[in-house]
């Protein structure tokens, strides 16, 4: 023993002990901050240690599962049974949400023609197959008031006639079809008046178009198309379809012009029935 | 043939009642199709009505003919009744052709289902657009009509091959090859 406290070892050891302490306590006076060794130390174990931590992790999460499996089960069911009640309840939301848009756009189209009787929001049950000038069907008819020749819109426009009343199912002509012929002018000017008649080659671009235009016409490119109201087929002032295009027509006595739908008549989901209107053809008490 | 008679009758009525099952629900899901969406589609309830006339007695084919025109009136928003004469007839035709005349073959029914359906499309074109005489109505032709016919001749293949199948399984043979008595009379 006295040899070892004699030794050279004893005294080395004896130093690095006091290295250590060295260490500590300029480690102290540091304040906070990491001294290089320690610095070094942490640069090159830290892959190491994401490793090891990350496996740890994984392993007691896995034994954590294995050991909480029912507890996690039974929580998943009632997740899954929660997430089924909000889905109920979003689907019940959506409709209540479609429903209340259409029936705020019918409050607006009232109170901008006051005259109108308009049917519920129906829905498009399908286009006709194959149909160039798209026709289509609703799902309303004889039962719910629905007449033939009755004027079919939305909100933004017209879109075309009801042709063939069935009990619960309606067809509709669209303004795109060349037996369709609507009294319109323009909103801008009364006296720019004109038919609106589809044609083959107009429909297959999803438009219509303006004929008998008087050359003097004052109109130009978008401007709104609204109904005449002089046929007694469809109210008045009901847009209809803004100009895309004005020009000369073939027979160099009068004008016609290229016309957008307001509606995009390819694409619709609900339109309504106009079932009655001050002016229909056949009403005894008109105003 | 160690058959009873009152057991072959039953599957026999068995075998027919659900071939006619799967021919109406495949002639329902098939008026499904045509009425839905926006884009052209064949008129595929035309080589189903023929079809179904190559394999079956003159009567029910010119009932199932009616039926399919009826359902391409009410698709197409034609005039009610007017592709159901139209198909009755070609029912009929065909049904009698197919006993007397040909065989149950894949390139006479094609050839037979083209024909027809160029007819159904050129009347339809003739009675719907041409006579009316409107502004452009050869762009129908060119852009709806013949496009129309091409996928309905197409259409015909699909309609041959799922047709085969329940026929395969549940048409009732009538006769015997020579092999399969022999094979029969082994057993």
């Amino acid at each position: 023993m006295r040899d070892f406290f004699k030794s050279t070892r004893f005294k080395i050891l004896l130093a690095f002990i006091a290295f250590l302490v060295g260490t500590m306590v300029y480690s102290v006076t540091k304040g906070g901050y990491s001294i290089s060794g320690e610095s070094i130390i942490n640069t090159v174990s830290k892959p190491f240690r994401s490793i090891s931590n990350g496996i740890s992790m994984k392993v007691e999460g896995s034994l954590d599962k294995l050991e909480r499996a029912e507890e996690i089960y039974d929580e998943n069911q009632s997740l899954k049974e929660e997430i089924r009640q909000l889905q109920e309840q979003l689907t019940e939301y959506n409709s209540l949400k479609v429903e209340c848009e259409e029936l705020r756009m019918l409050i607006g189209i009232k109170q901008a023609h006051p005259d109108m009787t308009t049917s519920r929001f129906c829905k498009v049950m399908g286009y006709i197959t194959n149909d160039p000038f798209k026709s289509f069907t609703i799902n309303v008819g004889s039962a719910d008031g629905i007449e033939p020749y009755c004027p079919v819109a939305t909100a933004e426009g017209l879109v075309g006639i009801t042709v063939e009343v069935s009990e619960h199912v309606t067809t509709v002509r669209t303004i795109l079809s060349p037996d369709l012929s609507v009294a319109v002018k323009s909103k801008s000017c009364d006296d720019d008046i004109g038919i609106i008649e589809g044609s083959v080659k107009s429909a297959s671009d999803d438009m219509t178009n303006l004929m008998h235009l008087r050359t003097d016409n004052t109109l130009k490119k978008n401007d709104l198309l609204v109904t005449d109201g002089s046929s007694g087929l469809f109210p008045k002032d009901y847009s209809v379809g803004k100009v895309k295009k004005v020009e000369m027509d073939s027979n160099g006595i009068s004008a016609r012009a290229d016309v957008t739908p307001c509606v995009d008549i390819t694409n619709l989901e609900s339109v309504f029935v106009i079932t009655d209107f001050i002016g229909k053809r056949g009403n005894s008490n008109d105003n | 043939m160690i058959i009873k008679p009152s057991r072959e009758k039953r599957i026999l009525y068995i075998k027919t009642a659900l071939r006619w099952l799967f021919y109406y629900v495949l002639i329902y899901a098939e008026f499904i199709f045509m009425t839905s969406g926006t884009l052209l589609k064949p008129i595929i309830l035309i080589p189903t009505a023929l079809y179904i006339a190559v394999r079956n007695d003159i009567s029910a084919s010119a009932v199932t003919g009616a039926i399919c025109g009826f359902l391409i009136d009410v698709s197409c928003g034609k005039l009610f009744g007017y592709n159901a004469v139209l198909l009755t007839v070609s029912c009929i035709i065909v049904s009698l052709i197919f006993e007397f005349y040909l065989r149950d073959k894949f390139v006479s029914f094609i050839f037979i289902s083209a024909v027809v359906s160029y007819i159904q499309c050129w009347l339809d074109y003739k009675f719907y657009y041409e006579i009316w005489n409107y502004e452009n109505h050869e762009m129908i032709f060119t852009d709806y009509t013949l496009k129309i016919w091409a996928y309905t001749v197409i259409s015909s293949v699909f309609v041959c091959l799922l047709l085969r199948l329940i026929n395969h399984f549940l048409m009732p043979k009538t006769h015997f090859t020579i092999e399969e008595t022999i094979k029969a009379e082994q057993h």
